[in-house]
């Protein structure tokens, strides 16, 4: 096929493209002499950039200190960065929480089942409104834009699910809510954004809509698919109210955040009466849990994220491929 | 340029894929995102959940009626109003600012570090965020240290009892939280700059100021555009659970918000029915907010949403 | 470039087939009960008991599937519940989804969706099982099981708190008071301390004396915790200072049955004049109206608040645990309560002793229960001595000791395994949501309730608070306030205010006081005009229609009077 050509040409990997795109613009600059308002740009920029990092870390390497205080002790305030009190009870008490392990296998389940499902409806769904010639191109997009301002409520929600036999099912995770129209604009405006020339050259050598969309667009909408993904997953491994909602008493598909969410309002301190409150308080606090929870939780994110990073940090070479 | 497409047996043929595929997902959306929407009638009962939505006296526009009679009510569109407003403005601008300057890093540890740090808030509760959030801000808090180191006031302020804070102190923290989880979609989107159009520049004498506004600011508008569309929309829904963690008695009058007021005044009181109404005075707003932004786009042959 | 997506999407394969392997013995056995309804209590194990479910619309802590004593119950009883809890919803919206869905748990409480669950037919009528069994029979009088009854004349559910056998053996003040820090009491040399201005007056005099701690950090003389629901701290005082008890939302007079709007009285005034002024004194801690609970359980945990007013539970199991751990309770940090009223002359009723029956809720069996006999026959089983015994106590031997004279006891060992969540979790079930008694075991010489023995709880105090209590001739925290019978078969009021709903006009007044006073009594505090600041109170108070409330509550005060009078 001819567009094989095209993917040819496109297929630099990303890390050695990038390296390239460094050097062209290093060569660039070095054609002329680096401007002082450049030097100034990159210290600024640089300045601004630690400011940040240390803004938005202080509060994650504040819940991870909490998290290996005493909670007891926490509760006394002041612990910026280092624990007072060191202990590993927090985590302790989370980790053996019962239904943990069936939790964790429903979520990494829900996680990987969802967001494949979710990238590929909603990637195939931006494709057709995508398509300039759809005859129905502005009345699907208006169809799916509406769904976002529009709420029927918890109960018609519950009862619609309810009829369809998805609750205490595991698939009430992954079916509903897999096409959102923010997502699926998301990956439109970034295939707008593809040169037509490619899809025209493409048809000419007569590819059909399923293989333009395989063949042509997807390979180049990596990172939005990337980004897409990001998006599902992270929803789908911290998700637990559906789990509450509709699988409330069965158990074997409880979600991991649904789990901790049970063990952080059991050690609550809302109680609203003394039996509450006697029933509540252990050796840990609130606090302390949902610090532990959240380090648990986040930890597998940050392992992952490297990998997805890939994709829309390390800028792509495209070539030719805007208008 | 653009072609309108004729509906005829010919173009059918030729977009049967996208028909049947469009079809299929669209029986998907009716499903799944129309058909709750029966429980809009809710909000023209008395709804009961002993009788259901089947047999609930029917009230007409009273819930309506209720609401906007209301002076609380009028007072908490207004919060949220305001507070949507802000934090669209705030968050959107950091957002871009943020995905754009991270770009410009020329090292590519810095630039995975930064970004890889800068996502993490997103991942704590209101609850942490705000606890902290509290402590900064307190009468020795590290806010009021830094003023007071720099003789800017003499005497610790009381952030959370003067109302005129609050509504900054909402955006601050949802771009402390939220600005490096939204850049991630503009630095997506940066990846589809052709590298050439950057070198083009250079070679023209373009400083990186130039360049960021030149090629790499019009590279993104698209999702600019579409995103901006789509969070025009969601101003009433300001949120709920950072204003109610960070609201207090004295500035209750600008801290509630409609989702507040819905929960204080419908749902803890077992009536359904004015949440209901609540949310179709929320939809209805958002759907003629987009309307409109859609068409302003339209005029101005932007990327639109529909 | 697809095997970059692909490896990603590999490692995250890799990973949950790894969870999996952990997982999979439990997922499997899952597996094979999930073909039939989740819903069914259906036999587990081979042992052929009994399994129920139960949802409590209020949030609780879940015990493990092996939990000891929960499988020790199921011996005896042949029956084994699994409780679920509330998490990250209203009690309302809980109880709206399970009546839309139509199908319920074998048990229920559903907190302040009880109401709406019988208005929707989903409770059993209880009364003709009531008499089949005994425990359950005598868990309440002949009158208090008539209040009880529904409008239809039936009883669908059974409160299971605050019920005395035998002898009432409280120890602890649970409720509200005039907090205190032993030192300062130690300092002024224990003096009777019995109006609200000698109160301040000490509190100032010992700050005045000792504006610092030992280490160094400034003293806060007294703080006033606003946050939410919990403003009651700040607002319900005059009720008291009038020597009336905790009725919650207004007076009653017992003389003349007439209910009072504590809001508007003279004592009222006095109250907020009070802490206006001592907020000018800088005795009032400024951060008052703007901390959040956490931040006031952090104030009093390290010990530098000498007083306020507050529910002894709402931070004894928080501020009061960590007071203890730091050792601060033997520097003086610790908090008694003090009789204070207005003047000398008016008896104060901090304190009430006997039951407090609250009608508005409790445990019900649902018509969706296939065994309701075997529900009410658990019921029963429950509130045997023995088996309560076991919820509340634990094993002997293992979890509390018994004396030569057969008096139960902890060892200090027992007692932290008590508090620990995880040892909760696995071994203790006390099934804290089903009917429970307060007061004597039938023995007679221990209390149903480890916190009510007397021997085990002075023990636990720390010894700067038994000088104190001593030094006022006090063996517990309730001889501190002196004790009072509850004052008519209207008591509590609460129990009506707290089931208020929007739908009539006292509702909507009774929370739009509410509003009202959150916002405008700071402002009166902290106003430097304390008059104008009142005046303008007043006016918005004024406009939420006080006067409907108030005459719904007398209805139902006067419906109540007549209820009882039917019993004399």
């Amino acid at each position: 096929m001819a567009n094989g050509n095209n993917n040819i040409n496109l297929k630099n990997p990303p890390l050695s493209g990038s390296d390239n795109n460094n050097k062209n613009r290093a060569a660039a600059a070095k054609r002329r002499k680096v401007s002082a308002g450049d030097k100034a740009f990159t210290i600024c920029n640089t300045i601004f950039m630690i400011l940040f990092v240390v803004i938005t870390l202080y509060p994650v390497l504040n819940t991870l200190a909490i998290s290996f205080n005493d909670g007891t002790d926490a509760l006394r305030g002041g612990i910026y960065l280092i624990p007072r009190k060191f202990t590993l009870k927090n985590y302790i008490t989370v980790m053996q929480k019962d239904n943990l392990i069936t939790g964790a296998y429903i979520t990494v389940l829900r996680t990987l089942i969802g967001t494949l499902l979710a990238l590929v409806t909603n990637a195939i769904l931006a494709y057709i409104v995508s398509r300039k010639e759809f005859i129905f191109r502005r009345a699907l997009s208006l169809f799916w834009v509406i769904t976002m301002y529009v709420n029927g409520g918890l109960i018609p929600t519950f009862l619609l699910y309810k009829n369809l036999h998805l609750t205490n099912t595991f698939w009430v995770y992954v079916i509903p809510g897999t096409i959102s129209a923010f997502n699926m604009l998301v990956i439109r405006t970034y295939m707008n954004g593809i040169s037509e020339s490619l899809t025209e050259a493409a048809q000419i050598d007569g590819a059909g809509y399923t293989t333009i969309f395989l063949k042509v667009i997807s390979p180049l909408c990596k990172p939005v698919y990337a980004t897409i993904a990001l998006f599902v997953a992270v929803y789908q491994w911290n998700s637990w109210f559906d789990a509450m909602l509709y699988n409330r008493m069965s158990d074997q598909y409880t979600t991991l955040q649904y789990e901790l969410m049970k063990l952080l309002s059991s050690v609550t301190n809302q109680g609203t009466s003394a039996e509450a409150m006697k029933n509540a308080m252990g050796t840990v606090t609130p606090t302390s849990v949902r610090a532990a929870a959240t380090i648990i939780t986040m930890l597998p994110i940050i392992c992952i994220y490297p990998f997805l990073q890939n994709y829309f940090v390390t800028g792509l070479t495209l070539g030719g491929v805007k208008e | 340029m653009k072609k309108k497409t004729k509906i005829d047996l010919n173009t059918i043929k030729k977009q049967k894929a996208l028909l049947i595929w469009g079809g299929l997902l669209t029986i998907y959306g009716f499903i799944f995102y129309y058909l709750p929407l029966t429980g809009w009638l809710m909000a023209f009962q008395n709804y009961k959940p002993k009788d259901g939505i089947l047999h609930s006296q029917f009230v007409g526009l009273a819930k309506f009626v209720r609401l906007f009679s209301d002076v609380t009510f009028l007072k908490v569109i207004r919060n949220t109003l305001a507070m949507g407003v802000i934090n669209l403005v705030v968050t959107f601008i950091t957002a871009i600012a943020f995905a754009i300057l991270l770009n410009e890093v020329r090292s590519n540890f810095g630039k995975r570090t930064v970004q890889t740090i800068s996502y993490l808030p997103h991942f704590l509760s209101w609850i942490i965020v705000t606890g902290i959030l509290h402590d900064a801000l307190s009468g020795t808090g590290i806010v009021n240290d830094i003023l007071m180191k720099l003789g800017i006031v003499d005497q610790g302020i009381n952030f959370f009892a003067h109302t005129q804070y609050f509504w900054p102190i909402v955006a601050f923290a949802n771009v402390w939280k939220e600005t490096g989880w939204n850049a991630i979609i503009y630095l997506a989107a940066i990846t589809s700059i052709d590298p050439a159009l950057y070198e083009a520049a250079s070679i023209d004498g373009a400083g990186r100021w130039a360049k960021i506004l030149h090629v790499t600011l019009p590279g993104i508008k698209p999702t600019i555009i579409i995103l901006l569309l789509m969070n025009v929309g969601n101003v009433l829904n300001a949120g709920f659970e950072i204003q109610y963690l960070l609201g207090n008695g004295l500035v209750q009058s600008v801290s509630q918000t409609i989702d507040i007021y819905v929960l204080k005044w419908g749902i803890s009181q077992g009536d359904y029915s004015i949440g209901t109404a609540a949310g179709i005075f929320k939809s209805l707003v958002s759907i003629i907010l987009i309307v409109l932004a859609n068409q302003i786009a339209k005029r101005s042959g932007e990327e639109r949403l529909f | 470039m697809k095997k970059k997506l692909l490896s990603v999407l590999m490692s995250m394969v890799i990973a949950a087939s790894l969870a999996a392997c952990g997982g999979a013995g439990s997922a499997e056995g899952a597996g094979a009960a999930s073909g039939d309804g989740a819903q069914q209590a259906s036999a587990t194990g081979g042992s052929g008991e009994k399994e129920f479910t139960a949802f409590f619309a209020v949030p609780g802590a879940e015990i493990n599937d092996d939990n000891e004593i929960q499988q020790m119950i199921a011996d005896k009883t042949g029956v084994k519940v699994k409780e679920t809890w509330l998490t990250g919803q209203t009690a309302e919206e809980a109880v709206g989804t399970l009546i839309a869905g139509g199908e319920y748990p074998d048990f229920i409480d559903g907190g302040d969706g009880m109401k709406q669950l019988y208005e929707a037919g989903a409770l059993v009528a209880l009364d003709e099982y009531i008499d089949k069994y005994p425990n359950i029979k005598s868990y309440y009088t002949e009158q208090e099981w008539d209040r009880l009854k529904q409008d239809d004349g039936h009883i669908y559910w059974i409160n299971q708190f605050q019920n005395i056998k035998g002898k009432d053996t409280t120890c602890t003040h649970n409720d509200e008071a005039f907090w205190i820090q032993t030192r300062v009491l130690e300092w002024a040399g224990y003096p009777e301390v019995k109006t609200m201005d000698q109160y301040f007056d000490l509190i100032e005099s010992y700050n005045e004396a000792n504006p610092t701690m030992e280490d160094g950090t400034a003293n806060i003389p007294y703080t006033i915790l606003c946050d939410d629901w919990r403003y009651f701290c700040l607002e319900n005082a005059p009720e008291f200072l009038d020597g009336y008890p905790n009725d919650g939302s207004v007076i009653v007079d017992p003389k003349t049955k007439k209910v009072i709007d504590y809001n508007t009285t003279d004592t009222a005034v006095k109250y907020f004049e009070k802490l206006n002024d001592e907020y000018k004194k800088g005795i009032v801690d400024p951060e008052s109206f703007t901390q959040t609970y956490d931040e006031y359980i952090a104030k009093l945990s390290t010990g530098r608040v000498l007083g306020m007013i507050d529910q002894w539970w709402d931070f004894a199991f928080t501020a009061g645990d960590a007071i203890k751990s730091a050792g601060l309770d033997e520097k003086g940090c610790m908090y008694v309560p003090l009789p204070i009223t207005i003047s000398e002359d008016v008896h104060n009723q901090w304190h009430n002793s006997g039951g407090v029956l609250n009608v508005a809720s409790g445990l019900a069996v649902t018509t969706s229960c296939d065994d309701v006999e075997g529900a009410i026959k658990f019921i029963d089983d429950l509130l045997g001595q023995e088996v309560h015994n076991l919820r509340f106590w634990g094993v002997e031997g293992v979890d509390y000791e018994v004396d030569d004279k057969g008096i139960f006891y902890r060892t200090p060992e027992e007692r932290t395994n008590a508090a620990d969540t995880a040892y909760k979790a696995s071994h203790l079930c006390t099934y804290s949501y089903f009917p429970q008694w307060l007061g004597t075991s039938d023995d007679g010489k221990n209390a149903n309730m480890p916190s009510d023995q007397p021997g085990e709880y002075y023990d636990s105090l720390a010894g700067k608070v038994k000088d104190c209590l001593s030094a006022y001739g006090a063996k517990t925290y309730v001889d501190m306030l002196g004790t009072n019978e509850a004052p008519g078969p209207w008591y509590p009021m609460y129990s009506y205010s707290n089931n208020l709903t929007t739908d009539t006009d006292a509702g909507v007044a009774w929370n739009l006081m509410g509003e009202v006073k959150h916002e405008y009594l700071p402002k009166v505090v902290m106003a430097d005009d304390f008059e104008g600041a009142w005046d303008e109170y007043m006016k918005a108070y004024n406009n939420c229609k006080p006067e409907d409330f108030l005459a719904a509550m007398q209805t139902e005060l006067d419906r109540r009077i007549e209820e009882a009078a039917k019993f004399q």
